[in-house]
């Protein structure tokens, strides 16, 4: 898996956890959502221009052990790109990664693996698909049910949970893997008031041995509390790094004249402007 | 973590394109350090299917045995001239053509149909339309025991060379396998494949000897005229497959069973393998933008 041959590669056993340079990750239009064979043809046959998105550019990232890195930043801003990427689901389309350890994320909320298995087969299930030996996740099980909280549900199919049981369940699988490298993306939110304090013990749990966490939220109060360091993405590119209290203050001014801009134009265009704040806030 | 399969540390950069021996390499090592992976998904996939109906996995048996016998009525009314035993020999093409139909459909949406699970983790994508090869396998098994009910009815027709179906059957396998690959990379970018394949395949149940022997196609006017014909309807790697498979289970309608060709077996399993690689090539090649298309 590793490619040795790869120019600008770093030294092994390195503090760092992660380390990117000049990352770029580039959409391809034509192939992105469905696609039909007349549309791609006629997109072929008309200028040939190729329709490039950068979700992600000219991005240079550090994050060392024990770690929690806070990722905020509006929606559209490359935050769930910059995960898939380290967790390495996505291949850069410019520019190096390099993540020392084992990876294991939750990046997109309850989705289960399974939804006709039981919660049981969907552990096992998980496990596999994860790459952990049958063995590892045999072991894993029973506490990953414990942790899970699912009580007699464990053998019910995985349809009849309700949003909270999933998000309970995947959490749980991803963090029992102990993992080097933590990536969630908007989980710590989810589940009841006891199941986000044992979540956040949990992550914080994770971060003290010495493990490197990214995490995607829109908690700012998780943010100044709970990370050491946070980025500010906003349209594929890293506004500001550094102090969490800082990063949010920007993300909170930022948010804020967008938001007075957008109400302008509303303004201008003869809406009233308390509809669109509210239509905002509910992004 | 020295428990997991995986290697720990890894390096992702955008240059780097990766050699075709390399990929298949790559392609075999996904395979064999997931193996329980694909027994999961097939277990599940076996587990599902039949799960929510009265019957259950019967339905296994029983399905194939109900199209057969609604060909055996088509054809009873169409055709005025019979085939002896003739349900025998239109079960022995239709059992491994179930086999095909269902491992592409399956492959078909394979990758489509886990788009949550792509997006979250990384794996390799190679085991969905591998599972969808070998739950069909499964499916295969399961008709076979429908074909032990039929022969009870055609005590006659049984012989030994019935041992040979494995052997045809991994045939079948290597070759369902290249194009289960095909179809379930192919659909990621174009959606429409689905709605073609259904009629390709049945379009291509009819071109071949399915319901009929290769030699009554020889007793065609168009094929007496036109002798490509012959050639084209024989290289059919189903036309291949079904002779060998009726050979053993069926014979001929005057004579008792007969050992398969093995050299028109041997040349379908070359040309399988040689196929099975461009695919995995192929589906190697796609798999990285699979996540970012789907």
């Amino acid at each position: 898996m590793v490619a040795q041959e790869a120019p600008g590669r770093i030294d092994a056993g390195a503090e760092y956890a992660i380390r990117a340079a000049d990352l770029g990750v580039s959409y391809d239009l034509r192939f992105t959502h469905k696609t039909t064979i007349r549309n791609s043809v006629g997109q072929m046959m008309g200028r040939g221009q190729t329709d490039q998105f950068w979700a992600l550019r000219h991005l240079d990232l550090r994050v060392q052990r024990g770690e929690s890195l806070a990722v905020i930043g509006p929606n559209g801003a490359g935050k769930s790109t910059l995960l898939q990427v380290l967790a390495g689901i996505i291949r850069p389309s410019e520019g190096a990664v390099d993540v020392v350890g084992h990876v294991s994320g939750l990046l997109t909320l309850g989705a289960g693996f399974d939804k006709e298995l039981s919660g049981r087969d969907n552990i096992l299930l998980g496990g596999a698909f994860l790459g952990l030996d049958d063995a590892v996740t045999r072991d894993l099980l029973p506490s990953i049910i414990a942790y899970a909280e699912l009580g007699e549900f464990i053998d019910a199919p995985l349809k009849t949970y309700s949003s909270g049981m999933r998000a309970r369940l995947g959490f749980s699988i991803a963090t029992s893997v102990d993992p080097d490298i933590l990536l969630l993306d908007e989980v710590l939110a989810t589940g009841d008031a006891n199941f986000r304090a044992k979540s956040k013990a949990r992550v914080i749990e994770i971060v003290g041995a010495a493990k490197a966490v990214v995490l995607v939220t829109h908690d700012m109060n998780w943010v100044t509390e709970y990370s050491n360091r946070a980025v500010l993405l906003e349209r594929g590119k890293m506004i500001m790094e550094g102090e969490p209290a800082e990063v949010v203050e920007l993300h909170r001014l930022h948010t804020e004249e967008s938001r007075a801009r957008g109400a302008a134009e509303a303004l201008a265009a003869g809406l009233d402007p308390r509809i669109v704040r509210r239509k905002k806030k509910r992004r | 973590m020295s428990a997991t399969s995986e290697v720990p540390a890894t390096f992702r950069h955008a240059a780097g394109r990766r050699g075709p021996i390399r990929l298949i390499r790559e392609a075999i090592g996904d395979l064999r350090s997931r193996q329980r992976l694909v027994r999961y998904l097939v277990q599940a996939d076996v587990r599902k299917r039949g799960a929510d109906t009265l019957l259950g996995n019967v339905w296994w048996v029983l399905d194939p045995l109900l199209q057969m016998a609604v060909y055996v009525v088509f054809v009873t009314i169409v055709a005025p001239r019979q085939t002896p035993d003739y349900p025998l020999f239109v079960f022995s093409a239709l059992l491994p053509w179930k086999w095909f139909t269902a491992s592409m459909n399956n492959a078909t949406s394979s990758i489509v149909s886990h788009d949550q699970l792509i997006k979250q983790i990384q794996f390799p994508k190679i085991v969905l339309p591998t599972a969808s090869v070998f739950a069909g396998v499964a499916s295969f098994a399961f008709g076979t025991i429908a074909l032990a009910l039929l022969l009870l009815f055609f005590p006659s027709r049984v012989s030994p060379y019935l041992v040979f179906i494995p052997l045809i059957a991994a045939v079948q396998f290597v070759f369902t396998l290249a194009c289960a690959y095909l179809v379930a990379a192919g659909n990621v970018f174009f959606r429409d494949l689905g709605n073609v394949e259904t009629h390709a395949l049945r379009l291509w149940w009819f071109l071949s000897p399915g319901l009929y022997s290769l030699a009554a196609l020889d007793e065609l006017q168009a094929f007496q005229q036109n002798p490509t014909l012959g050639v084209i309807a024989n290289a059919n790697p189903f036309a291949i497959l079904f002779t060998a498979y009726r050979s053993v289970i069926y014979g001929t309608p005057t004579g008792p069973a007969t050992p398969p060709d093995f050299a028109a077996l041997g040349v379908l399993l070359g040309v399988s393998v040689v196929l099975l690689a461009m695919t995995t090539i192929l589906f190697k090649r796609l798999e990285p933008n699979f996540a970012k298309v789907i």
